[in-house]
């Protein structure tokens, strides 16, 4: 449905190693133009790597990613222009206060010293991080260093914004009110990417999520969509004792019509129609080879959906 | 080309807010240095007893000296801490930004240096002060030569922890070459006395702190010190020029290898 938009990232046959680790294998992915996107994964996963290579602090070591057309290994000089990213480590001096590396931040990026300061006062109250602008940046909270590196990305306004895990650390209305500027940034034109670990996060922003694990893309698409590509209406729940022979599972999986049935750590998921009709054959075919704890029945979530694609839950 | 000018002056304002933050230890230091020119000085060139012709006692050369020996301190270790960002921390963020990476490279030298200078400039002032030198131009020249010269001691500076990579190793490097430069140089000895250890003599010939060191010694006493030089005004001025500009070229290839040839994670 989404493919007569025009693409503002294109990510092609990207593959990172550092040394032996292999951070992300083969990532093909489109981004378009104004669209906020989520990159969606647990850590180590391969998000942060991601988004440094779109921002040309890392290269690629294959494949290559083009920002509006411009290559981020061939032609970075360009890419930078367009690019503002939040790091997920907030990254200034310990010894520099708020006001002072926005205010340096808003110059580099090309505002007069008037605007500057005229702009950087706006976001910081934005914020709420007016009051402490001339604390050390040592003495802040965890949550207001991250508050003051999601401001350098509001200040400059880039084409493309990137924000690595922006909420982290902050509290509920805190992340309401990065939420709410991020997206006033989307609407304003910026091409918005946001990393992150949390699923409700992922749902409270995105118009398109991408699944990312083990440095692999696994699935793609609106939240609905991605709930739609779940097979089956219903997924049954049950906890037991001991583990699942694998004749057992697949016995299981034709005597249910099962789509698809997930086994670790004593939990086993089926994906079925009609669940209801399920459980009780279910119950009859596990109870004589395992001790069965618990079962339950649900519709698919956006945490199933994660599942699903990945087979690891996302607090893994 | 005007847009690179403005970050490479927004580079060096970033270099110049970060050692405004040192004032305690920058104070600490300038008192030090009063002390040390001030009072042992005074009595070194007392014991000394050497003339230079006219009024001039070895006081008046030692000044020089110690002014010279104490921006290249200063130099080395702001080049080694410029060097040291781009291995970790504040360079990613560097690396976003829209600067080219060459603008970055120059602009992060020139800072490093910008704030060395005016680490030592109480230094300098104490020194001129002391000697009652203050012939404008004079002053602007010696400034001028400080300030070439502090180029190219941080490139000198950047360029060794790029070559050697290993931490200890540089350190042990830094150590080595920051007591036996300042001695294997004209900075406390007069060429002519040198001369009678001549290996020592050629290596503070080819010792960029002697040229700077002697150079300002030429700016303030072009007569009386003349002959006491390790080269001619004329040599002098050219061998400082020719070491920054040579070593800023090779910092600056350095740095932008560093970054883009995959050095750079
Ligand atoms: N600079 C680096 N050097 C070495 N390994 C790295 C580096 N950055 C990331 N990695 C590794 O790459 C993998 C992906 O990391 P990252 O992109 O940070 O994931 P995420 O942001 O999803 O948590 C991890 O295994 C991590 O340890
Ligand atoms: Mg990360």
């Amino acid at each position: 449905m989404s493919s007569g938009r025009d693409v503002a990232i294109s990510i092609r046959n990207f593959v990172k190693r550092f040394g032996d680790i292999v951070a992300v294998r083969g990532l093909n992915l489109d981004i378009y133009d104004r669209e906020i996107f989520g990159l969606l994964g647990p850590n180590g996963s391969g998000k942060s790597t991601t988004m440094l290579t779109i921002a040309t602090v890392y290269r690629p070591t294959e494949g290559d990613i083009y920002v509006y057309g411009k290559s981020v290994s061939r032609e970075s000089d360009e890419v930078r222009k367009y690019v503002g990213i939040a790091f997920q480590e907030p990254k200034a001096m310990w010894i520099d206060k708020p006001i002072e590396i926005l205010t340096w931040h808003a110059r580099v990026i090309g505002y007069s010293m008037s605007d500057a300061r005229r702009v950087v006062r706006e976001v910081m109250e934005m914020l709420d991080l007016w009051e402490q602008r001339n604390k050390m940046f040592s003495e802040l909270s965890g949550g207001t260093r991250k508050k003051v590196e999601v401001a350098k990305v509001l200040i400059q306004r880039p084409r493309v914004a990137i924000f690595d895990e922006p909420t982290a650390q902050l509290d509920v209305i805190a992340k309401h009110i990065v939420w709410k500027a991020i997206k006033e940034l989307s609407r304003e034109g910026s091409t918005v990417i946001v990393a992150t670990n949390e699923m409700y996060e992922a749902e409270a922003l995105s118009e398109r999520i991408g699944i990312i694990y083990k440095g692999e893309l696994k699935g793609l698409g609106t939240p609905a969509e991605l709930k739609d590509k779940i097979p089956g209406g219903d997924i049954i729940e049950i906890h037991i004792e001991g583990s699942l022979d694998p004749l057992t599972k697949q016995m299981l999986a034709e005597k249910l019509g099962a789509y698809k049935i997930d086994h670790n750590n004593g939990l086993i998921r089926i994906y079925v129609d009609k669940g209801e009709e399920k459980i009780t054959p279910a119950i009859e075919m596990l109870s004589n080879k395992v001790k069965i704890k618990m079962i339950s029945m649900k519709e698919p979530s956006l945490d199933d959906v994660f599942m699903f694609f990945t087979g690891a839950r996302l607090g893994e | 080309m005007r847009d690179d000018l403005r970050l490479l002056y927004l580079l060096i304002v970033y270099d110049i807010r970060k050692i405004m933050r040192y004032k305690v230890f920058i104070l600490m230091r300038v008192a030090w240095f009063s002390v040390q020119v001030g009072f042992f000085a005074y009595l070194i060139s007392h014991i000394v007893g050497q003339r230079f012709g006219g009024e001039l006692t070895y006081y008046h050369f030692y000044l020089l000296g110690a002014y010279t020996s104490i921006l290249f301190t200063v130099s080395m270790f702001r080049g080694y801490e410029t060097a040291q960002e781009f291995e970790e921390g504040l360079i990613e963020y560097m690396l976003s930004l829209p600067i080219k990476r060459k603008i970055l490279a120059i602009g992060r030298i020139l800072g490093g240096s910008i704030a060395s200078f005016i680490l030592t400039l109480p230094m300098m002032l104490i020194v001129l002060f002391l000697l009652g030198a203050f012939d404008l131009f004079s002053i602007l020249l010696a400034m001028a030569s400080a300030m070439i010269f502090s180029i190219g001691i941080v490139s000198l500076s950047i360029s060794l922890v790029f070559l050697i990579k290993s931490g200890d190793a540089t350190d042990i490097t830094f150590g080595i070459l920051d007591s036996l430069l300042v001695r294997l140089s004209t900075v406390f000895y007069p060429a002519i006395i040198l001369l009678s250890f001549i290996p020592y003599y050629y290596v503070s010939s080819v010792n960029p702190l002697s040229y700077l060191a002697d150079f300002l010694r030429w700016i303030f006493y072009p007569q009386e010190l003349s002959k006491y030089l390790i080269n001619n005004p004329m040599n002098l001025a050219f061998f400082i020029i020719g070491f920054a500009t040579s070593m800023l070229v090779l910092a600056t290839i350095f740095i932008e290898k560093k970054i883009e040839g995959g050095g750079w994670k």
